[in-house]
């Protein structure tokens, strides 16, 4: 009884935003309350779902990943390099797409583990590499892939695209790796004490190295699903998704000091995001007044969430 | 990112400063005359062509002029183009050919270079007349009529339309002087052809956020005709949104720029129409004039660049 008590205030305060949210733009708008809009929604969201899933356990990890946006435009850029440029075919652009994120992933684990450096820095370093990289292969020209990958994004037969299932089971396979996992567990310890981890006789850097490389081939494979949906790759893609991507986790209550988040948690924190995007563009809202909303729910959602918090030391 | 320009612009400006200093000659060792081209952010394509353009220019004239090329990292990114500019003064170069980032910001650096007895020439994105009178600046633009240009692809766009019918824009970033121009022209276009304006939101030039700003319009008016997009990448945006709801056949888009990506839809009939500015022969323009003034000594006027309307039957 008490766990599901648990269970409910962990996720009721961020449903009931969301569900708020739903039922203003409902309101306020015409077409909102419509299949079509929750189709489009979710067709449009796993890219930013599959992203802020590997932010969110490099946040637990007590890291963070600013890179996240470049690796995403240099994977999309190097699936249309390989496709267009060097006619490819896709059993070989994938791979591709997927390894170069894999690598910047693997670089910024090594690099921080190594040296010992804050991660802040090595991957706001990757930021600028990894966007660099992109302008030169692709020479900044956005590539158009010709429907080479359409099949990814197609949302005809079902109403729904393969890539939002892809992304559900994302996020359902790393909150299981999350809580059920040994890997997991040191994940959560590492971010609440990596000194007593040690101490206790785990080696935490192979752990954070995995992490990071993980988080760099999220970022890949949402560069992917981001291509697809386009039917192109455009280097510009991604610019400042490393901040919706924090957002979001932070949202959904992930701590940036380490220690306390919530795979399930962060992908609520993303459809808040995007139902807020999909519903002031229905209204017709300019672009300052939508940026001046989404920061408003942003820090309203993080306020809410100490409310939430602070209700359920009380019960226990 | 701001970290690393802080900490290396002073080194840079310093250096620069030294490069200056005890050279009272302005002209290179050989005697040819040293002309700066100070563009926008390198990560668009756009500008890329330009640059190239230039580069291919110089090298086939190399007996007339040096070329230094330089660029911002994007289109935002105002002060740093100032500091450009002050390089470039500081190297004491006979000619700055500017495009600039901001049509109001850059005017007081500009005439600083003009006080130096540098010619500048301004071209792409036209100087703010109001403050050009204030700083007691005749700085002469060269480049297209972008309002001109915008309404001419609208009334393409108009003749595949009847009166009454429901159209959407995307706008470019709502601060820059040519996005305002093309969002006035496709106005004037749709005023001129009695079509009902829907909508008309920013899309920030990116493709992922005119995706967002498409799908949610398409939901919001069903019954909507075209989009009009103020420029190539936000069309393909567009386009990937009719394809997800199914209303590729259905709806009409039309773009700006003729970036290499759209040339195919728009062989394919996904695609209506755009404006191709001769983005190639824009830098080279401005360059020939500003040799031409360094020759002849004269008080240059502004000259207007071609546009063109691209469709289906006039692609090569």
């Amino acid at each position: 009884m008490r766990n599901l008590r648990a269970v409910l205030f962990d996720y009721l305060g961020l449903f009931l935003a969301l569900a708020g949210l739903i039922v203003f733009f409902g309101l306020s708008t015409d077409h909102f309350f419509t299949t079509t809009t929750f189709l489009t929604i979710a067709n449009q969201i796993p890219d930013a779902t599959v992203l802020a899933v590997g932010m969110t356990l490099v946040l637990i990890l007590g890291g963070i990943d600013l890179s996240v946006g470049s690796v995403l435009a240099l994977s999309s850029a190097a699936l249309g390099v390989c496709l267009i440029q060097w006619k490819l075919p896709l059993a070989a652009a994938v791979p591709a797409c997927l390894g170069v994120g894999l690598l910047c992933g693997l670089l910024n684990g090594l690099v921080t583990v190594m040296w010992r450096l804050p991660s802040f820095i090595v991957t706001l370093g990757m930021l600028e590499v990894a966007r660099g990289a992109t302008y030169l292969i692709t020479q900044s020209q956005t590539q158009y892939l010709a429907g080479q990958v359409d099949v990814l994004a197609d949302t005809q037969s079902l109403g729904l695209s393969p890539v939002v299932i892809m992304a559900l089971l994302v996020v359902v396979a790393a909150q299981f790796i999350l809580s059920r996992s040994v890997f997991g567990r040191y994940i959560i310890a590492i971010g609440t004490n990596e000194e007593a981890v040690r101490l206790s006789g785990v080696n935490p850097k192979p752990v954070k190295v995995a992490v990071f490389a993980l988080c760099g081939l999220l970022s890949a494979l949402s560069g992917l699903m981001v291509a697809a949906r386009m039917g192109s790759a455009d280097p510009n893609v991604g610019i400042g998704n490393e901040l919706q991507a924090i957002a979001a986790a932070v949202i959904g209550g992930t701590s940036l000091m380490g220690g306390r988040g919530s795979v399930i948690n962060s992908f609520i924190g993303v459809l808040i995001i995007a139902v807020l995007g999909a519903g002031l563009a229905q209204i017709g809202a300019q672009d300052p007044t939508k940026r001046v909303v989404t920061g408003c729910v942003i820090v309203g959602a993080v306020v809410l969430d100490y409310y939430r918090r602070r209700l359920r030391n009380e019960e226990s | 990112m701001n970290i690393f320009l802080r900490c290396l612009l002073p080194l840079a400006l310093l250096g620069a400063a030294f490069a200056g200093c005890g050279k009272p000659s302005e002209k290179s060792r050989d005697g040819k005359p040293r002309i700066a081209l100070v563009m926008k952010s390198l990560a668009n394509e756009f500008f890329q062509t330009m640059e190239r353009g230039a580069r291919e220019h110089q090298a086939a004239h190399a007996n007339d002029y040096d070329l230094l090329a330089n660029g911002i990292k994007d289109e935002l990114d105002v002060s740093r183009q100032i500091d450009l500019v002050e390089q470039m003064i500081a190297q004491r170069v006979n000619a700055i050919v500017i495009a600039p980032a901001d049509s109001k910001a850059l005017v007081p650096v500009c005439k600083k270079a003009m006080d130096a007895g540098i010619v500048v020439i301004n071209i792409d994105n036209k100087f703010d007349a109001t403050v050009l009178a204030d700083k007691k600046a005749a700085i002469p633009f060269v480049g297209p009529d972008n309002r001109k240009g915008a309404k001419l692809v609208g009334d393409y766009l108009a003749t595949k339309l009847k009166p009454g019918d429901k159209v959407a824009i995307i706008e470019g970033v709502p601060t820059a002087f040519n996005g305002q121009q093309r969002k006035l022209g496709f106005d004037d276009a749709v005023k001129a052809a009695g079509l009902s304006l829907a909508s008309s939101q920013p899309g920030n030039w990116e493709t992922t956020k005119a995706n967002q700003v498409a799908s949610a319009l398409i939901i919001e008016h069903p019954d909507l005709k075209a989009f009009l997009c103020a420029n190539d990448s936000m069309a393909l945006g567009a386009i990937a949104a009719l394809k997800a709801a199914g209303k590729s056949d259905q709806v009409l888009v039309v773009g700006y720029d003729n970036i290499s990506a759209v040339q195919q839809l728009i062989r394919e009939g996904k695609m209506l129409a755009t404006a191709d500015q001769h983005a190639d022969k824009l830098a080279v323009f401005g360059i020939e004039y500003a040799l031409q003034v360094l020759r002849d000594k004269s008080t240059p006027a502004d000259r207007e660049t071609p546009v063109e309307l691209i469709t289906k039957d006039n692609l090569k």
